[in-house]
Order: structure tokens, then C-alpha cells, then sequence
């Protein structure tokens, strides 16, 4: 068992190394590699952090050139994804800073945020339907909760990280990162009409 | 049981899977004594499920946009560096070929002084010129450049 972990362990330092190795040399072909691996993801988080689609894709290509130029920065000790992310919300966090008229409350109050889109795996229209309706539902309640705690939620829930990386990818502390994911699904679960502590 | 017990149980429920073995036991022995929170504890994960499995897809022309939009900051990263690295190279040899030739010229120009009955001062300035005038001559050039170039990228950038 414990080989078997210890093998892991490596093979997952292993592929961090070569990403780190990769982006010092600004390889082209990983870049293109690593935008095709985490472009649902990123951009997910990019949408739910933002609250606008539009903006959201925008922050996707700056993301990724700014990976680019600052590769160098990416040591390979840790997951690659916990650094993209940070160098996500650090690039979305600057743009909503410059845009100092548009709070980030402004951007939530904004009508026109299109609804996520679901990806095109075929199923029954019935099915479709649903899908749909459901993942509007969930979404239009998670721009209802304030940003910190949609975040810590999406990167949680969806993203599947544990704790630690979001508190490495927010900038906060570990209990902070507890106390908004505890509080972030009681509101959303109180915007769905589901019970609340 | 307290409220403080309820508010505890639903924080474990929260932070799902990333509880230790006492707070798992704890938790599960709460959770049969409890009815409401473990109401809470179905509607979240049910809430925790449709989250994760909710489908999501990024527009494929975005792809292939980021992915050229990076390809042409790759190339122009590696062509500044190629200049960079071609001034450095350049910087280097005009360091060396100056230190290797100014005693030669400064021997050259003190025999033409006294060839030529100069004073001293008098060669010494011609000297000094000599020398500083490919300096002076490049950095001009430079100079007249850098408002070219300038005042192309403010037309380009008004529009």
C-alpha cells in the first residue's frame, strides 16, 4: 500500500517536474497540451469567480499568456493546477481592481451573464431538458452568494481540491477556507430552497 | 443537545471528506441521534453530487484562439530574446575589442602629436573625441529611433 502511494507520489512529482521544465523553456506544444487539459476547468472557475461569461474568456487567454511568461515562477513542487489557479484569480482580481467603478457587486448585479452551457454528451432531450434547467438553477443561485464563498464552493465542489490548495490558491487561511465552504452551501442550499443551519 | 452540537455537525457535513477518523465517528453517531441534520447532511450531498457532476464545456474557438493568441507571445518572447541576446553579444565584443585597441590608439595619437609638434593637451582631446565619437554617433542613432519608433506606436494606438 504504501509502495503503491510512494509510487504515486513520484510518478505525480514526476509530470509537475516536466510541466516546470517544460514552461521554463516555453514549450509551445505543452502549453498547447495544458489549454486542451484544463480549459473546462479553468474556465468554470473563471465564470463563477467573474459572474460574466464574456469577461470570463477574456481572463482565460490573459491567464494562459501570463503562464507563458511567467512559467519560470512555477517550481513543480506543488500541483500545477493550484498555481494556474492562483494565476487566475491574481489576473482576475487585477482586472476587477482597474475596473474600480464596477464593483464586484455590480458585476453579480449584472443581467446579462449568460447562463453556462452544458457540455454536448447526447443525451435524451427530456434529459437535456433537465440537465439544463437544473445547472441554471444552480448557477443563478450561485451568483446569488457572495463571491468569496461561490468560490470556495466551485473550487471545492467542482474543482475538487482540497482544502489546503484553496487556502494556497485564495491567499486565506485554512479555518477561513472551512468557515466559507460551511457558510457558502448553506446559502446556496437556502437559495435552493433546501434546509439551512 | 446543544445548538453549538447542531452548528458542529453541520460544519463536519461541509467539509465532506477531509475528516479525520473521530470527527467521522462522531459525526455518524450525531447524525443517528439527530433527524434534522441529517436532513441536512442528504440535501447536501445532493447539492455536493449535482455540483460535481454538473456539465460545463469551454467553446472550442476559444481553445484554438488561446492557443494561437500563446503561440504568438511565444514567438515574440523568443525573438526579444534573440535581440537581447544579440546586444549582449555585441555589448561584450565592443568591450573587448576597446580594451585590446585603446592602448594601440593612444600610443598611434601620442606619435602623431609629436610628429606633428602638438601640444600634449591638444592630442589628448583629439584622442578623447576619436574615441567617444562611435558612442556618440550609435547613441544618437538610438535616440532618433526611439522617437520613431514611438510616435508609430502612439499613431497605432490612437487608432
Amino acid at each position: 500500500m504504501n509502495a503503491t502511494a510512494y509510487c504515486f507520489v513520484n510518478v505525480m512529482e514526476s509530470e509537475t517536474s516536466a510541466i516546470a521544465r517544460g514552461l521554463r523553456r516555453r514549450d509551445p506544444d505543452l502549453l498547447d497540451r495544458l489549454i486542451e487539459q484544463y480549459q473546462h476547468r479553468l474556465l468554470r472557475y473563471l465564470v463563477h469567480l467573474s459572474g460574466n461569461r464574456e469577461l470570463a474568456e477574456d481572463l482565460f487567454q490573459e491567464t494562459w499568456i501570463r503562464v507563458l511568461e511567467r512559467g519560470h515562477q512555477y517550481d513543480g513542487k506543488h500541483e500545477f493546477s493550484t498555481w494556474l489557479y492562483a494565476v487566475a484569480r491574481n489576473l482576475t482580481l487585477d482586472h476587477l481592481r482597474k475596473k474600480s467603478p464596477i464593483s464586484l457587486d455590480g458585476l453579480l448585479e449584472q443581467e446579462d451573464h449568460a447562463p453556462l452551457e452544458p457540455a454536448d454528451t447526447r443525451p435524451a432531450a427530456w434529459e437535456v431538458v433537465q440537465q439544463h434547467q437544473q445547472a441554471e438553477r444552480i448557477n443563478a443561485a450561485l451568483v446569488g452568494i457572495p463571491v468569496e464563498y461561490r468560490e470556495t464552493v466551485v473550487l471545492r465542489f467542482q474543482e475538487g481540491m482540497a482544502l489546503e490548495e484553496i487556502a494556497t490558491v485564495t491567499g486565506a487561511k485554512l479555518g477561513t477556507v472551512k468557515s466559507r465552504l460551511y457558510r457558502g452551501l448553506n446559502l446556496l442550499m437556502g437559495k435552493l430552497g433546501g434546509p439551512q443551519a | 443537545m446543544t445548538r453549538h452540537a447542531h452548528d458542529e455537525a453541520r460544519e463536519l457535513i461541509a467539509l465532506g471528506e477531509t475528516l479525520s477518523d473521530a470527527q467521522q465517528t462522531w459525526l455518524r453517531a450525531h447524525l443517528g441521534e439527530c433527524d434534522a441534520c441529517l436532513h441536512y447532511a442528504d440535501a447536501a450531498g445532493r447539492l455536493v453530487r449535482t455540483l460535481h457532476s454538473q456539465p460545463f464545456a469551454a467553446d472550442s474557438a476559444l481553445v484554438r484562439t488561446t492557443q494561437m493568441r500563446v503561440r504568438m507571445r511565444a514567438g515574440e518572447l523568443q525573438q526579444r530574446r534573440e535581440r537581447l541576446l544579440f546586444v549582449a553579444m555585441s555589448c561584450a565584443l565592443v568591450a573587448v575589442s576597446s580594451a585590446l585597441t585603446t592602448l594601440l590608439l593612444w600610443r598611434g595619437f601620442a606619435w602623431l602629436g609629436r610628429w606633428s609638434d602638438l601640444p600634449t593637451p591638444v592630442w589628448q582631446v583629439g584622442f578623447v573625441l576619436f574615441w567617444i565619437a562611435p558612442t556618440l554617433a550609435a547613441s544618437l542613432l538610438f535616440l532618433a529611433h526611439g522617437t520613431h519608433w514611438s510616435g508609430h506606436s502612439g499613431k497605432a494606438f490612437r487608432g
